[in-house]
């Protein structure tokens, strides 16, 4: 049966389903796409939900409606090498006031959650739902076909937010047919059952207070980092690897998560916890030069499918990026609606909200930051350099002291060689 | 956690009808073979002796990996599992 709505969405994540809310709001006739039997199936992250401003605005009691685990207050960053690390952990007292900087979260709830609210505004979401086929009519998109299923769901518009290999942007023309495993990472999570005061003991929270902690130098060379996030009651630990250098590592996600979670230090934070699911996904961390054309004829591309992923080293935002992103494609669209034109120029104010947007001005501003990271010194030499002054300035074993900058320079000309760290200090700075 | 007991504490409604089929003669002339390593669930095995590319799509995290590390275009068909098919996060 063929059915007919003023717009579909292509996958109801964090881009799809705030893309269906907003247009629901403003009473379009929506249908939100979804493959897995529910929202929020099918998807996993290993980080932090930040700020949503956009959302915020629909909901302002945001973090009294939405499923959330703990808000984070403490964020560190551990250097490791071997059996020594060295911690930098940040603390503040505005983290545990509302509106808080971020959080941990469920995807299978949360996901779920958001795209309920799109159809308590009016969509129509489809579950078990997976898009097959890209509907063009002389080179404009006009719905799409579902697998299994006969006839087709049509509107003028679809916006991509299926995720970030997606087929349906492909199979409209707008992203390229390969992808550089230069340009993606691939995270695998392990979540580990501990209880609720146990995690508050052990990292020094009280109530609903979280602790995010990302780690460099525990991926036996291969450049990633992991992680540690608490949830109410469990943890998330992971790591996340450049593709390109795990491919030619010859190691593997699974040995190397292992591997972590035996290092001593971690080890001691994950103790006595109890595996309850493994996870893996891609990560789209190409920065601004990854990002495909936004929009065509009758179509537009949001969330990890149009590459809105923004990875720093310090932070790794993409679901605040995928709602925002979802949300102004969903503007274009009513602004579409009104003026009746679902041409190329008539959605190209997608790619105006865009621009004008915190999104596209923070992925230009960091455009250099992935070729940054691409540096395999990050990830073993500078963590060891790190840790071994860090070990020398609190030796005290009754030799003679060196002073602090002939210890800098002694590790940094043993680790890295100083033009080395000149050069990756001038890439850093440019980058960050 | 041991990578071979995924079903013990990762959830899947296994599709006989595979999502993902492989020509595994390309992969004999392959020498790079890195889906064998970059897969987060284990799904690529490669026999040395017979020189054979084994692919399992039951324990499939749906990641995509393979999908971008293959440089062999050895996939005849790669999507995601038909609709309610396929990996179940229930709390990730």
């Amino acid at each position: 049966m063929t059915r007919s709505f003023q717009a579909i969405v292509v996958g109801a994540g964090p881009a799809g389903s705030s893309a269906a809310l907003s247009m629901a709001r403003a009473g379009l006739d929506v249908a939100l796409v979804e493959r897995g039997s529910f929202p929020g199936e099918k998807n996993m992250f290993g980080g932090v939900l930040h700020r949503l401003p956009e959302l915020e605005k629909i909901f302002p009691d945001f973090w009294e409606r939405a499923p959330l685990e703990r808000h984070i207050i403490k964020k560190g960053v551990t250097f490791m090498t071997g059996d020594s690390s060295f911690n930098t952990t940040i603390e503040a007292g505005s983290f545990d006031k509302p509106p808080y900087n971020g959080y941990t979260i469920f995807r299978p709830r949360f996901d779920a959650w958001l795209a309920d609210e799109a159809v308590k505004a009016g969509a129509t979401l489809i579950t078990r739902s997976s898009v097959e086929d890209v509907l063009q009519d002389n080179g404009r998109v006009t719905g799409v076909t579902i697998q299994g299923r006969k006839g087709a769901l049509k509107a003028p518009v679809v916006i991509a937010a299926d995720g970030v290999l997606s087929f349906t942007a492909l199979k409209a023309g707008l992203r390229r047919p390969t992808f550089d495993a230069g340009q993606m990472a691939v995270g695998v999570k392990a979540l580990i059952d501990l209880p609720s005061d146990l995690i508050n003991e052990r990292f020094g929270l009280v109530r609903e207070q979280g602790f995010a902690n990302e780690f460099v130098g525990c991926t036996s060379g291969v450049r990633g980092g992991g992680f540690l996030y608490t949830n109410y009651d469990s943890l998330s630990v992971g790591l996340v690897f450049h593709l390109g250098s795990l491919k030619s590592s010859g190691k593997t996600p699974y040995d190397l998560l292992n591997e972590f979670m035996e290092q001593p230090q971690v080890a001691k934070m994950v103790r006595g916890g109890k595996l309850r699911e493994y996870s893996a996904h891609l990560i789209p961390e190409g920065g601004y030069d990854m990002i495909p054309e936004l929009f065509g004829n009758g179509i537009l591309v949001a969330g990890d499918a149009a590459a809105l992923c923004n990875a720093t080293g310090l932070n790794l935002e993409g679901i605040n990026l995928a709602s925002h992103s979802g949300i102004l494609a969903g503007q274009a669209v009513i602004a579409a609606h009104k003026a009746q034109d679902f041409s190329r120029k008539g959605l190209s104010s997608y790619k105006k909200l865009m621009d004008e947007s915190y999104v596209m001005k923070d992925l230009k501003l960091y455009r250099r930051a992935p070729k940054m990271l691409h540096n395999n010194r990050i990830y073993n030499e500078y963590p060891e350099m790190v840790c071994s002054v860090m070990e020398s300035l609190y030796r005290i074993d009754g030799g003679a002291k060196e002073n602090l900058s002939k210890l800098f320079i002694k590790a940094a000309r043993e680790k890295v060689g100083i033009k080395n760290l000149a050069a990756d200090g001038l890439s850093a700075w440019r980058a960050l | 956690m041991n990578i071979d007991e995924i079903f013990d504490f990762t959830s899947f409604t296994i599709d006989r009808e595979p999502h993902i089929v492989l020509d595994t003669e390309v992969c004999v002339g392959c020498d790079s073979r890195g889906c064998t390593n970059s897969c987060p669930a284990r799904c690529y095995t490669w026999n040395e002796e017979e020189k054979k590319m084994t692919f399992v799509h039951d324990g499939c995290l749906e990641c995509g990996t393979c999908y971008v590390v293959c440089d062999r275009k050895a996939f005849t068909r790669w999507r995601y599992p038909r609709g309610g098919f396929g990996v179940a996060y229930r709390m990730t």
